[in-house]
């Protein structure tokens, strides 16, 4: 397994894109940004199909920025599929398979691990867009990439969909040893996947490092949309309604309550014990409150007046509250 | 029903324009897919493609004449090596297919235009190089367009005169084509119900080919539209 080092820099008109990060070999790794903030310009540089005006794209040690696309053995799954019209899903796979080295998954195999066995013989035209979505991540799959990057796969799905391409991208990576990165604008579908972050605003990195740590950095907090503002919670230390199988929950700083002594008879399913670790007011109206608990660093999100009678500061025990059926 | 004469000269024109089209489609769909990118020195090879268009055709048979008659440069060495361009059935064709160049490349070149330059990029990152794009991407999904490049460059084909007759001239049941043989018969007293009779063949032969042409192009939509 290869991990991917960039340093890059592009300037397109006003745009100027300076990117530096790592993306290791192990994790999945989420690049997050607004739209407009360069993560499609980005994958084009790493996957060769644009030129940087200077830098070093390294994988796995081996510096491939001069290399042409072809050549890199890094893999990219487009936002709209783009699979070939006139060929049938088998030999859209098929393609991929006979310019791959050696070794690699059979046709059917592929189709099998994305459920599309009984696609294979369908031209691609009457696909639906989740089917579209499957087709490309096996024909990627099947040339062999060292690297794969993915440019928002779910952008074509919904609810249940969504949730099982998670799913499918979890087991990806943790079945075929295959390194990923990600690009998303979407908080929840960032912490589903992710264990790395790079996050990205206006070209530069902002953010970067192990999801749960990076994510909780202000300059992160700050590109995300104010009822966003929350922090990634191991799936495991969390009770949700659904059993979406997801690597962490983003928990809302809106979503969750605070007592300050243990509170019994409660219907919402998850009562984490912790300390306050600091206190940082937005406004006049509210007051950010982020919490030590075992779990992981939480932020709950309260009046100045409830922080004033739950006499909220640093190292004091509080309990947060969040209902199953919000996670 | 067609006269053995009229048969003769009908023959000779489907050869001389099916060979035209055939021998010069490798270099007109590399020009096409040349002139469908963008690369320095893009106008000086759109200017010579579309030379044909607005030269006199007298005056491109003329110079085909200078260069690949007995005399000249190119003809003589061909002549050494036993091939004889002036004043024959391959010499027609050629001079047609100089012709059709320019009709045959422009209706090529908007197959490869309709192509989704996306899916060249999909290709490269599944490690497909750039020739092995060319032939596993742009040409199958231009083909039908191709097809119909070939078709109405075939119809085209069929009604040059000027630098055909100036480079192979007009000799039947060789280089006497439908539109030489009509020019023949009108330079004789009473030949006008003659040349009504080639000119009725001229116009049905270029109705099918439009026709043939037209079809060609709607499927190669729906075939691009996926």
């Amino acid at each position: 397994m290869k991990s991917l080092d960039a340093d890059i820099e592009l300037k397109q008109g006003a745009f100027h894109l300076r990117a530096r990060f790592s993306a290791p070999a192990e994790s999945i790794t989420v690049l997050f940004g607004p739209s407009g903030s360069g993560k499609s310009t980005l994958l084009s540089l790493l996957a060769g199909l644009r030129k940087p005006d200077r830098g070093s794209i390294r994988l796995g040690g081996a510096d491939i920025h001069n290399l042409a696309a072809h050549r890199r053995g890094i893999g990219l799954v487009f936002q709209d599929a783009r699979l070939f019209p006139h060929l049938t899903v088998r030999r859209n796979i098929a393609y991929a398979a006979r310019r791959a080295p050696p070794g690699g998954l059979s046709i059917e195999d592929a189709a099998r691990f994305f459920d599309i066995a009984a696609l294979l013989d369908r031209p691609v035209g009457n696909l639906s867009g989740g089917e579209k979505s499957r087709v490309a991540l096996a024909r990627a799959l099947a040339a062999r990439p060292d690297f794969l990057l993915l440019d928002e796969p779910f952008a074509a799905l919904d609810g249940i969909r969504r949730r099982t391409f998670i799913a499918v991208l979890l087991d990806l990576h943790r079945v075929h040893k295959l390194p990923v990165l990600v690009v998303t604008h979407n908080i929840d579908d960032a912490a589903a996947l992710g264990s790395h972050l790079v996050a990205l605003q206006a070209g530069a990195v902002v953010a970067t490092g192990d999801f749960a740590t990076a994510s909780r950095q202000p300059a992160f907090q700050s590109i995300l949309d104010e009822r966003d503002t929350g922090a990634a919670i191991s799936s495991q230390a969390l009770q949700a309604a659904s059993d979406n199988r997801r690597n962490a929950i983003w928990l809302r700083a809106d979503q969750v309550l605070l007592a300050s002594q243990e509170p019994h008879g409660l219907s919402a399913r998850n009562v984490l014990e912790g300390l306050v670790s600091a206190l940082w007011p937005e406004n006049n109206q509210s007051v950010l409150v982020e919490v030590a608990a075992t779990a992981g660093h939480l932020l709950a999100r309260v009046t100045p007046q409830a922080a004033r009678e739950l006499a909220l500061a640093p190292g004091r025990p509080v309990w947060a509250i969040a209902k199953a059926h919000l996670l | 029903m067609l006269s053995g004469e009229e048969t003769q000269i009908l023959a000779t024109s489907l050869w001389v324009a099916g060979n035209a089209v055939l021998w010069s489609l490798p270099l007109a769909v590399m020009a096409a897919f040349a002139l469908s990118r963008h690369f320095p020195g893009k106008l000086a090879l759109e200017s010579v493609t579309h030379l044909p268009i607005i030269l006199p055709p007298v005056l491109v048979g003329f110079v085909l004449l200078m260069l690949l008659g007995q005399r000249g440069p190119i003809g003589g060495a061909l002549a050494g090596a036993g091939i004889h361009l002036a004043f024959t059935a391959k010499g027609a064709a050629l001079a047609t297919a100089v012709m059709t160049f320019p009709v045959f490349v422009r209706s090529i070149r908007l197959a490869f235009e309709a192509t989704d330059r996306n899916l060249f990029e999909a290709a490269a990152v599944l490690r497909a190089g750039a020739l092995d794009r060319f032939v596993s991407i742009a040409l199958p999904l231009a083909g039908p367009g191709i097809l119909a490049g070939m078709v109405m460059a075939f119809a085209t084909a069929l009604g040059e005169f000027g630098a055909v007759i100036t480079f192979a001239a007009n000799i039947p049941g060789q280089t006497q084509t439908l539109p030489l043989a009509i020019y023949a018969v009108l330079q004789q007293p009473g030949g006008e119900s003659e040349a009504m009779q080639l000119a009725g063949l001229s116009f049905g032969l270029a109705m099918l080919g439009l026709a043939a042409a037209a079809l060609l192009q709607r499927w190669a939509g729906r075939r691009l539209a996926g």
